[in-house]
């Protein structure tokens, strides 16, 4: 499997150790407890499309936010997590 | 004082260096490495940086993108001297660590050209060679070892080790290159 990084262009999976859902970007910060036993507890499982946290622990360790199809395998993209989660604090503000 | 005799990474008083067919290795203990990191708000320096994948020469100098906002300075000829004071001065402001204590040099040379490096690169490391010219320098796994390679010409590779691990790293290095001639 390959992955398409966005700075380094295509790289072996084996580089990369995997994470889960890209929702771990969203910590809740308001000390709600329901909330926050959610975000660490629940996660949907999808059978298709999903967005991930990907580490590209043996290249240049950064955090990626790879979107994959579970059924296929097929990688549709991927972007730095850096920037997918600068790019939400901006529309927050 | 005590009477220290520096040794190199192999353990020996001298580099060790080896030629099967075409390739030679050969360690590099006079090499200095620091790394650096541009923090927020550091004023922009005046040496020319690489992007992404890239290794570029500048002031005496080799600079290797590691990450985002991170590289790997190589000073030449350094190892014995203070490498952190000598790049703080060149970028003030920015996160700079003494490497080349933790680190080992391996530097690859063809006397027959891309062809013996390439064949080299295809059975050391999951590189795309399409995209691993001359300027090109690159994080990978070598037999498990993390270490970066860079693309110093045609015919010439540098790959940076861990120390620690020298002595495989090296049985890595030195098997492939004595296979390809059909040694070992």
């Amino acid at each position: 499997m390959l992955i398409p990084h966005p700075l380094l262009g295509l790289r072996d999976a084996q580089e990369f150790t995997y994470l889960g859902d890209a929702r771990l970007i969203d910590r809740p910060t308001g000390g709600n407890e329901a909330e926050l036993a959610e975000y660490v507890y629940l996660r949907d499982n999808p059978a298709g499309v999903h967005r991930e946290l990907w580490f590209h622990e043996q290249g240049d360790r950064s955090w990626l936010v790879v979107t994959r199809n579970t059924l296929t395998h097929e990688i549709l993209g991927a972007e730095l997590a850096r920037d997918v989660s600068l790019a939400r604090k901006g529309d927050m503000a | 004082m005590p009477d220290l005799s520096p040794l190199c990474a192999l353990g020996a008083r001298t580099p060790r260096r080896v030629t099967h067919g075409a390739l030679t290795l050969t360690e590099t203990p006079e090499c200095g490495l620091a790394s650096l990191a541009l923090r927020r708000g550091t004023p922009p320096p005046a040496l020319d940086l690489p992007g992404p994948g890239r290794w570029q020469a500048a002031d005496g100098l080799t600079l290797i993108w590691t990450g985002p906002g991170q590289w790997l300075v190589e000073l030449p000829g350094a190892a014995e001297t203070d490498v952190a004071a000598t790049l703080a001065g060149k970028v003030p402001g920015a996160s700079i660590t003494e490497q080349t204590d933790g680190w080992v040099l391996f530097e690859i040379t063809s006397s027959a050209g891309a062809a013996p490096i390439e064949h080299f690169l295809e059975r050391a490391a999951n590189i795309d060679l399409a995209r691993f010219a001359p300027g090109s320098a690159t994080r990978s796994p070598i037999e498990h070892l993390g270490t970066y390679v860079l693309r110093r010409a045609e015919d010439r590779l540098g790959i940076w080790g861990m120390r620690s691990a020298a002595e495989s790293l090296w049985h890595a290095l030195d098997g492939i290159a004595a296979r390809m001639v059909g040694r070992g």
